[in-house]
């Protein structure tokens, strides 16, 4: 035995007795448990987790459905229809939600796009401290509250009726926030290099960004805008304090009351006749899958639109 | 670059548009093949008005405007009604707002301050019309006992052991005192469980109203839209009935229409002539003893709850429609006329009896039709 034997030997020994898992060329049943352990707990908490997702999908899409697949569910309103019949459909709800949606994500995503990139790439010192606080201060509103402090100023103050263009103020206090940050995201995530690459070409500051900066960005702009859509179409506070329900299409945001598909699921609840059970389901049902198709819609935009190098 | 970001552009707002006018482009109003009821015949009975109008309020009537909005659109392709059933309170808050063309409540608008207010209802109304604001009352809707016991078909009830039972005083099905008003009945010993409910209701008012004018012994406190004696609550009045469907032992005021639907036990009432089935005919005869309290065409009317008139069922409400008399727009008023008129017609109130609702007696019937046709 050489000395170079017994350091070695007493360094193993010692590193075994320190870190047995860095054994080399066996593994060490605690290593396996170990592992097997992980990866049950790890399945486990998944599954725990999927099952309040699938159970909500069953729940609806089976007491949904029947109505869902009737053409008069895509193409009828609910006019002349009473909670104790049966027929007319969800079109006057799906458009009101879709065309608010519309507004709102016309009014919110250039100002959260815009705020995002002042943030990203020129805001500096106490101002973008302030404009980032402000942010977060605006993430942390309740929708309830938005829409009361819509209320107050809209039909309190000016004395306005409550109409659709009211709600779209409240959603769009909801959106910007959900956009700034998530546009702020993917606009770090954009190289630096390929900024100073553009500046060593002679670009200015506004042109890189709109032609280098934002285009690299596009994918993930887009997943974070629909992501406020799909927040905003689901939201109910607003609507209930806002958007008074009618059972009539309606395309004026400034005059008269507008259906959407939140106060629809919310008229039909409280009713205990089966029709009105049956629309309720339904109109949930329709609820996910147009947010869905808007969620498919919006990937294969990003897809499509993806920077080719 | 260029090139493509333009065409991304385009590719983005083409399918938002896309999207929106394919939906919007496509829906319909029309539903007239499923509603095979509404006949043409009366078409020529209805004076029509084009435009939208917009009512709120209690969710008593819900059922009974629904039905007369659904008649009268038909009979009107040009005019759209709105109601929206949020309650009584909620109603008249909106009205006074200038919120709505008409509040639909289940008691007509308060002419003294209320508890802890400064201001009175009638004059914040009077003050957003710019003229008095009336009660025109619409419907009568009974309020049933509506119970479920298992094995018991038949129940009758005092209004003091009515009471008792409400604010938790009598806690199972065999206390001796609803046994000895209900001879030949055999009661399980399944604990009550009162449902009340949770939001501020003219439902409740005019129960508390009954309960404290007939058995003001027993139920001491003040009639309110917000209920104050025991039990669990539950929102709206289908709340409260699909509560008591899946409770046995269960009981709770409601409309007597949400009673028939939910196919619940309704306990007969007797106010000291004898027990009394809920029907229209009960019900009429209760609205006919009623007093008006309005002045002139205001319609407010005080009903008698503590009555022993054989043969009238006693818990009832009256619902009204609270409009401006002189309406601000004059296309807005005339909606409203129009509309109000054809709730009122005859047809119409015979065919409330359908769904749960009592006919207004035809004097108090042809008071209204002067009222609606007097607002300008």
């Amino acid at each position: 035995m050489t000395v170079a034997d017994l350091t070695s030997g007493s360094s193993l020994s010692s590193a075994r007795q320190w870190r047995p898992e860095l054994g080399l060329g066996h593994r060490s049943r605690a290593r396996e448990a170990r592992n097997l352990l992980a990866r049950v707990v790890m399945w486990t908490a998944f599954l725990i987790a999927l099952i309040p997702l699938a159970w909500i999908l069953w729940t609806v899409i089976t007491r949904g459905i029947g109505l869902v697949l009737e053409p008069v569910w895509w193409n009828n309103s609910q006019r002349g229809i009473t909670s104790r019949m049966v027929g007319g459909g969800a079109a006057h709800a799906i458009q009101g939600t879709l065309l608010m949606a519309l507004v709102t994500a016309v009014m919110a995503v250039p100002v959260g796009v815009m705020t995002a990139i002042y943030l990203v790439e020129y805001g500096r010192g106490r101002l973008a401290k302030t404009v980032s606080f402000m942010v977060d201060i605006l993430t942390g509103i309740p929708s309830i509250v938005a829409a009361l402090f819509i209320y107050a100023v809209w039909v309190t103050t000016f004395g306005l009726q409550r109409v659709g263009f009211a709600v779209c103020l409240a959603l769009v206090m909801l959106m910007i926030p959900v956009i700034v940050r998530s546009t702020e995201e993917m606009l770090k995530l954009v190289p630096n290099e390929l900024r100073e690459a553009s500046y060593a070409l002679g670009v200015p500051k506004w042109k890189t960004i709109a032609k280098v900066v934002l285009p690299t960005a596009f994918s993930g702009i887009v997943t974070g805008i629909l992501l406020g859509l799909a927040r905003i179409m689901g939201e109910t506070a607003p609507l209930l304090i806002l958007g008074p329900y009618t059972a009539n299409l309606a395309t004026n945001l400034f005059g008269g009351f507008m259906a959407t598909l939140p106060t629809m699921i919310n008229t039909n609840r409280v009713e205990s006749l089966q029709p009105a059970i049956d629309r309720t389901w339904a109109s949930a049902f329709t609820l996910i899958l147009v947010i869905l198709l808007l969620n498919l819609a919006g990937r294969l935009v990003a897809r499509t639109s993806k920077v080719r190098n | 670059m260029k090139i493509q970001s333009r065409r991304r552009l385009a590719s983005v707002t083409g399918v938002a548009l896309v999207g929106t006018f394919a939906i919007s482009g496509c829906g319909s109003d029309n539903n007239s093949s499923a509603s095979p009821s509404a006949g043409a015949a009366k078409a020529s009975a209805v004076d029509c008005a084009k435009g939208t109008l917009s009512g709120e309020g209690s969710s008593a009537q819900k059922n009974a405007i629904e039905q007369a909005i659904t008649d009268f659109q038909t009979a009107c392709p040009g005019a759209t009604v709105n109601y929206n059933p949020t309650g009584s309170g909620a109603g008249i808050k909106q009205f006074i707002a200038g919120q709505v063309g008409f509040a639909g409540s289940d008691s007509a608008l308060k002419t003294k301050p209320k508890e802890g207010a400064s201001n009175i209802e009638q004059a914040d109304a009077d003050k957003t019309c710019g003229s008095p604001a009336w009660n025109i009352p619409m419907v009568t809707g009974p309020i049933a006992v509506a119970y479920n016991v298992k094995g018991v078909d038949k129940l009758i009830l005092t209004p003091a052991v009515t009471a008792k039972i409400f604010d938790g005083t009598i806690k199972t099905w065999n206390d001796p005192a609803i046994a000895a008003i209900n001879p030949g009945i055999t009661l399980p010993a399944t604990p009550i469980t009162v449902f009340f409910r949770s939001d501020e209701s003219g439902t409740t008012e005019n129960f508390t109203k009954y309960l404290n004018t007939a058995a003001p012994k027993e139920w001491t406190a003040k009639p309110a839209k917000k209920w104050t004696g025991k039990g669990q609550g539950k929102e709206k009045s289908a709340g409260v009935a699909s509560g008591v469907k899946a409770t046995d032992g269960g009981i709770t005021y409601v409309e007597w229409s949400y009673a028939k639907d939910n196919n619940l036990g309704i306990a007969q009432i007797d106010n000291g002539a004898g027990p009394v089935e809920l029907s229209g005919a009960a019900v009429g005869k209760a609205v006919s003893a009623a007093k008006q309290t309005g002045t002139g065409n205001d319609l407010s009317l005080k009903l008698d709850y503590a009555t022993k008139e054989a043969g009238a069922y006693p818990i009832l409400l009256v619902t009204y429609e609270i409009v401006c008399s002189k309406g601000k727009d004059p296309a807005q008023a005339k909606l409203t006329k129009a509309f109000l008129k054809s709730f009122a017609a005859a047809d119409m109130q015979t065919k409330l009896q359908e769904i749960g609702y009592a006919p207004l007696p035809t004097d108090i019937q042809a008071k209204v039709l002067t009222s609606v046709n007097a607002l300008s």
